[in-house]
């Protein structure tokens, strides 16, 4: 391949990796760790040699010399009759953090949830999730981290103690018509506004206030003025052909990226005889995961957006007739992207992430040239994830501050770590007489409240949710509280003066407002129940278009002006994992690596390569950027003078996980016309000369210089379907004998393909899998020590320079190669193949030789270094009892000293045939689907047996795009790739 | 063949722990002390309701050996009447209660037979009442059974020792054959019990334990002839078959209330159960390592096999006996012997080969072990 991939910049350089060698004497240490200290010191001679013997013998003797535990059968008083014991059933839900929505279905086994699935129904989502929302599982049982009873004053209450302290308190300041306020994270839910609407009602001085850690002001306003409307429209990227994005990470954090992902793999699927796909061109400073994505991604410092925009609108204003501004000159010529837009008018797409209005009225008024609103972009059905506009948050704190606010009752909020002046507001609390925090658990901000009224989990309660016009999503316990914890709403009406059943309350919100009260139409308690069954109801009702104007659009051309300042840009931006720090707390996320940087348990100082190297940094090497120390990565793709730094780290009062990880950055947003901005120019940037190592999980995956990841363009495609993939033709022409024995597979015989050109990178399935699969954290340290336990990882490669960077996405789990290399290293046969084509892993066979490690060429084996389980040295969710409860019974938790890997979820396998057999029926195609398949939210991966001539797999197999991984080894995997197409344009010049 | 021996799996080398290990259990190295909690009774109190209990003294109205009936032991066979253990804590728990009314009173027919010529005083029903005290404390003791196996392995060990110093220095006995023999035996003897006790650690067969109600499958399944899926219902749906909640113990037995051997004792526990809203805790008799997958309804439903072809006779069963030693070697051979519903059940209409070979006459039937019943992952995951 004349293409050049490389991992790391090491590898890039042709420099031996450093931190492998590293590491390699590391573990030798480690392994002298295991004795004990004393081993070390003492010389060892025979008599040790015999002593130690002698003690590991007797005291494992004496350990097992025990006698066989009594176990107890403890059976239900009354089995409910919806639930077998032992049998897993699944409700419909609804995952809202206050920042991502999305249908879920929630796998409940003996009365306890223990996973979290996307719900298929939904039509924006077609079951597909997020990291974020996999994760959400552990916050349940994070028994640390959550409250467990109400709070006074940070001692323990109840609720019979502060409920009459906090209504008398209320009372008083409605007899003096003293100020309440009610701050909230944005709230999609129609019912609990109507709670807050009936709260409103008692306390008729009461206020609510929306506020958004990370908003969407920009957009709302610029909504304001182009439409007169104050919303977010819905998008539709399958629609577009032609994708602009200006450091929107749509795919990643931006609105919704599940549904949006699901769009957009929607248009970049080649199969059955589809031979188009959409071009998607980012501009972007910091390498987010939808610019790796992008078929041309040109890095920009956001000072330049403006003005790219501004020509870009220029352009296509002059080309149609409408008036143009005098706006600077832009450094890329954006002719190109212009016409291209021109050419797929009303199949275009234009987004920013930025939070300026005026770029944001811009965009507008490019997207409305275009002709795509209502058809790109909806209007019509507007999306409710965000409401915050960050200017009322100002008021408050001011209003706050001079004393005016009596009451301040939060939910879901946490001012005191993600205000951007968080002192100004933690001082301003303090002069508010009555301040209460609802929040299901800890965090910065209700460390300060007076009263903490817990709420539950979303898992434990009951509500709904209106995302966006017209589509409605319930949501149900799934489990009896397990604290002394109170629906927050329920608290609100209580104050209120109404001691409701909050399911009675939605019930009776839904049968006024939503229950279609149609002659004919069948009970409201049956249409309930089926509701949600399902979960998910699409009225499809919309809101009409909105008629634009150009208001605005003159100011905001002329507030564009070329950037003089000197110094770096910050670029602040979610992190896929962590988002903006509410989920902190959750190992999972905290170990999750970052998609681009892959690295986990930090946020970084993401800066150009080549501005690193003048300076001679490595990754690791501590900079002071804007007054914050930080760890750098050299971030190929990163734009010349800017530097990225994530949000949602630096926690310091939300638990054991997250405390102390990272640095928080959100004190330095500016806030200024009261908008955050989310980049700030002018930063000053010096070298401290430290140094810490960073928990990269990646460069000792390097593949190197084969072709892992094979890749084309759309035009070669055109011309010949096998592009990119003649080695695959080479491979089937030439290993035609083999050594090893024909496996045969009676029955089944699993595959699974991974579509290189829908798989993102998003990570979903590393988390989904690992829920499922009981795959333990094992901290930083572990991490550095390149012992990261994931069983499906995603490879992330760069291709071409350090500026002009290509990245490339794949997912790698256990092949399940027919002739698999670890198989037959296994001295003692722990490992072997099934008549089902998986390679098998019986753990307690394993006696931890490693030699399948060594052998597999895939190196997607892991070893248990440690013990992960009830173990102090690892404190997360698996040494904790009530964490403990969101392990999945179906699967061992395995011991130290053992080797795993992948399985295909063998449990899902034998689940879904058994049922089969019981229903005396063959296994349908789409039936099993392991972990990672379900929650893809791409459908990037397609799981089915390859013995089934009909099956999706089977058709894939046969693909022209399809090879398997290093396929020269004759290893015959059954996990298959598809070639990555890139819709390349032509080179955008600078001018 | 691999037999799995531990739910714990670790680096050490298991051959050494094994060996030691049994050394251990043979030895039966097992001390349970309880506490004697501050009851509101003199020791001289509860001494007499011992001797009383025991038949040791005399009651007013003759010599009663109470604890014939009323065991003090863990029972090997089934003994319908309730321990002593039962009758102290149903006298120290219940609100009330009056033992010597009860004994007045007999509840059941079965009682009013057993007790008939037994009458006792207040002041001895309150010296009972101390004893039970030192029962509930105490629990039943447990059945120790002679420990043969232990004294000849210690015997033979002393005998080798004998022998080899009798070998090296000693030279007592004139046929060096002698000595030598019973070396030769006796390490034979310790061999074949080490060998038998590291295949069987673990394993539990013949495990019967006492029950917290004298529940008698022979009296249900066997002479009353009740199906066994109408209490274990799960069975065809879910891996487990599914202990009967006490509502569904309540379906019949809120009419029948006595039985006629343990009269009302028992049965009123289930009418316990229910009122103070606590589940009875039973004692699971069959178990598997944590790292097996076992599902019943793959075998009873799917596989079509019957209950008692792992169970054994349950129905002849008062207490339920684990019959077969549940080791993976029992599986497998299963696996290879039982055969497949292949034809009857469409699951395996896209079996194609093995289709094909059952027409050509090439196999006469499908085996589990056929359809990958021997794969490690059929079980372990």
């Amino acid at each position: 391949m004349s293409k050049k991939y490389w991992q790391s910049l090491e590898q890039y350089h042709e420099e031996p990796d450093i931190d492998q060698h590293k590491s390699e004497s590391k573990q030798k240490n480690d392994l002298m760790e295991l004795m004990g200290d004393e081993a070390l010191q003492k010389k060892s001679s025979r008599r040790n040699f015999l002593k130690f013997c002698g003690f590991t013998v007797s005291s494992a003797a004496i350990a097992s010399s025990c006698e066989n535990p009594v176990k107890k059968a403890i059976p239900f008083l009354n089995r409910p009759a919806e639930m077998t014991p032992g049998e897993a059933d699944f409700y419909a839900s609804t995952f809202f953090d206050g920042n991502e929505f999305c249908s879920i279905l929630v796998k409940n086994r003996d009365g306890r949830p223990i996973k979290i699935e996307g719900n298929d129904l939904s039509p924006f989502t077609k079951g597909g999730t997020t990291a974020n929302v996999q994760s959400s599982i552990l916050s349940l049982y994070d028994s640390g981290g959550r409250y467990k009873q109400p709070m006074k004053e940070d001692k323990r209450s109840s609720w019979k103690q502060v409920d009459p302290e906090i209504k008398d308190k209320l009372e008083a300041i409605k007899e003096k018509d003293g100020e309440i306020v009610l701050l909230t994270s944005s709230i999609i839910s129609p019912t609990a506004k109507q709670s807050i609407a009936d709260f409103r009602k008692y306390y008729p001085s009461a206020k609510h206030v929306t506020y958004d850690a990370v908003s969407q002001t920009g957009m709302l306003r610029a909504n304001k003025r182009s439409f007169n409307k104050q919303v977010i429209p819905s998008y539709h990227f399958d629609q577009a052909d032609v994708i602009v994005s200006f450091g929107a990470d749509f795919l990643g954090t931006w609105i919704s990226p599940a549904e949006f992902t699901l769009q957009y793999s929607k248009n970049r699927k080649l199969n059955a005889g589809k031979d188009t796909m959409s071009q998607h061109i980012q501009f972007e400073a910091g390498m987010s995961l939808t610019g790796s994505n992008a078929d041309r991604r040109i890095p920009i410092k956001p000072s330049e957006e403006g003005i790219q925009l501004a020509n870009l609108y220029n352009i296509i204003a002059r080309k149609m007739g409408e008036t143009s501004f005098n706006v600077p000159s832009a450094r890329i010529n954006m002719k190109n992207v212009a016409a291209k837009l021109m050419n797929n008018r009303g199949r275009s797409l234009v987004v920013s992430g930025s939070n300026d209005v005026n770029i944001q009225v811009l965009v507008n008024a490019i997207n409305q040239l275009l002709g795509n609103y209502g058809k790109t972009i909806d209007l019509s059905r507007p999306v409710y994830i965000k409401q915050g506009i960050d200017s009322e948050m100002r008021d408050l704190v001011n209003r706050m501050n001079q004393g005016k606010v009596e009451a301040l009752i939060m939910h879901n909020v946490n001012p005191a770590y993600d205000y951007p002046d968080a002192g100004e507001f933690s001082k301003g609390l303090n002069k508010v007489d009555l301040t209460i925090h609802m929040g299901h658990a800890k965090n910065e901000t209700s460390k300060k409240a007076t009263y903490v009224c817990p709420d539950n989990h979303y898992l434990e309660s009951w509500g709904d949710a209106l995302p966006k016009e017209g589509f409605y999503s319930l949501q149900q316990p799934l489990i009896r509280k397990l604290y002394t914890t109170r629906q927050w709403q329920e608290s609100l009406l209580k104050w209120a003066g109404k001691s409701i059943n909050y399911l009675d309350y939605l019930k009776k919100h839904w049968e006024t407002n939503i229950y279609p009260n149609k002659a004919g139409l069948e009970s409201f308690s049956s249409w309930w129940n089926k509701t949600l069954q399902k979960g998910v109801l699409d009225t499809g009702k919309d809101n009409g278009q909105p008629d634009y104007t150009t208001r605005g659009l003159r100011q905001a051309a002329n507030s564009i002006k070329k950037s003089n300042n000197k110094g770096f840009e910050l670029v602040f931006y979610e992190s896929v994992a962590l988002r903006d720090g509410k989920q902190a707390n959750n190992p999972w996320l905290q170990e999750l690596p970052d998609p681009i940087a892959k690295i986990s348990w930090d946020n970084f100082a993401a800066i150009p390569v080549q501005w690193g190297e003048e300076k001679g940094l490595k990754n690791g090497d501590i900079i002071k950027v804007d007054g914050i120390e930080l760890p750098v990565f050299l971030q190929p793709g990163q734009a010349k003078g800017t530097i990225a730094v994530a949000y949602g780290y630096g926690r310091s009062e939300t638990g054991k996980v997250a405390d102390g990880v990272g640095k928080n950055v959100f004190a330095h947003i500016p806030f200024q016309s009261g908008i955050r901005y989310n980049t700030k120019p002018g930063v000053e940037v010096s070298v401290t000369g430290k140094h810490m190592e960073l928990a990269l999980s990646q460069t000792h995956h390097s593949m190197e210089g084969r072709d892992i990841v094979r890749e084309t363009t759309l035009d070669e495609y055109k011309k010949d379907h096998a592009a990119g993939n003649h080695a695959h033709e080479e491979f089937v022409k030439h290993h035609k004998e083999s050594l090893y024995k024909k496996q045969e597979f009676p029955g089944h015989h699993w595959g699974l393909i991974v579509d290189l050109n829908s798989c993102i990178g998003c990570s979903n399935c590393m988390v989904a899998c690992q829920a499922e699969n009981n795959v333990p954290v094992v901290g930083k340290e572990q991490v550095k020590n390149r012992r990261i336990m994931h069983w499906i990882r995603v490879d992330r490669y760069f291709s071409g320079d350090t500026e002009d960077t290509g990245t490339h996405h794949q997912p790698v789990m256990c092949q399940h190669c027919d002739n698999a290399p670890c198989e037959n290293v296994c001295p003692v046969a722990a490992t072997m193949h099934s008549d089902e084509g998986l390679n098998q892993m019986a753990y307690n066979r394993c006696i931890g030789t490693k030699y399948c490690i060594n052998n597999c060429p895939y190196k997607v084996r892991r070893f248990n270094w440690y013990r992960y389980v009830t173990n102090n040295e690892f404190d997360y969710n698996m040494n904790d009892e009530v964490g403990l409860m969101a392990l999945n019974p179906d699967v061992t938790v395995r011991e130290r000293g053992v080797v795993e890997k992948c399985t295909f979820c063998v449990q899902r396998i034998q689940e879904k045939k058994l049922q089969a057999k019981k229903e005396g029926r063959p296994l349908k195609d789409g039936d099993v689907q392991p972990a990672c398949v379900q929650s893809c939210p791409a459908k990037a991966l397609t799981f089915g047996d390859l013995n089934d001539p009909d099956s999706e797999v089977s058709k894939l197999v046969k693909d022209k795009r399809n090879y398997g991984l290093l396929e020269q080894l004759h290893t015959l995997p059954s996990v298959n790739y598809l070639t990555k197409v890139r819709n390349k344009p032509e080179e955008l010049e600078e001018v | 063949m691999f037999k799995p021996m531990y739910k714990n799996f670790t680096h050490y080398s298991q051959t050494a722990i094994i060996i030691l290990a049994v050394i251990f259990s043979v030895s039966n190295l097992k001390a349970s002390e309880k506490k004697h909690g501050d009851a509101p009774y003199t020791g001289h109190q509860i001494d007499r309701g011992q001797r009383l209990f025991y038949g040791l003294a005399v009651f007013e109205s003759g010599k009663h050996n109470c604890q014939s009936c009323h065991y003090t032991q863990v029972p090997k066979e089934v003994n319908w009447n309730p321990s002593a253990v039962d009758l102290a804590d149903k006298a120290l728990k219940t609100k009330d209660y009056n033992l010597k009314k009860v004994m007045d009173n007999p509840s059941s027919k079965v009682m009013r037979k057993a007790h008939e010529k037994i009458k006792i005083t207040e002041e001895e029903a309150e010296l009972l009442k101390a004893y039970f005290y030192k029962v509930e404390q105490k629990g039943l003791e447990p059945s120790k059974p002679f420990p043969k196996n232990l004294l000849i392995f210690l015997t033979t060990g002393i005998l080798m020792a004998l022998a080899i110093i009798d070998l090296l220095f000693t030279h007592k006995i004139r046929f060096k054959a002698i000595p030598v023999l019973i070396l030769l035996i006796s390490l034979a003897f310790h061999i074949k019990v080490i060998a038998n006790e590291a295949i069987m650690l673990s394993r539990t067969p013949g495990y019967q334990p006492d029950q917290p109600i004298k529940f008698s499958h022979k009296v249900h399944a066997g002479q009353n002839n009740i199906d066994c899926e109408y209490c274990h219902s799960s069975v065809n749906d879910s891996k487990v078959a599914g202990i009967p909640s006490n509502q569904l113990c309540m379906n019949c037995h809120n009419v029948v209330r006595e039985g006629s051997r343990t009269g009302k004792f028992e049965i009123a526990k289930i009418h316990e159960a229910v009122n103070n809203n606590k589940p009875i805790e039973w004692i699971k008799v069959h178990n598997l390592p944590d790292h097996v997958f076992f599902s019943h309804a793959q075998h009873v439903n799917a596989g079509k096999v019957e209950c008692q072809t792992c169970h054994g006779e349950v129905e002849e069963m008062h207490m339920v006996r684990q019959v077969k030693d549940l080791s993976m070697g029992w599986c497998i051979n299963c696996h290879r012997d039982t055969k497949v519903q292949f034809l009857e059940n469409d699951y395996y209409s896209t079996y194609h080969s093995l289709r094909k070979a059952l027409e050509t006459g090439k196999k006469d039937s499908i085996t589990v072990e056929d359809i990958g019943g021997e794969n490690c992952m059929k079980c372990h995951y």
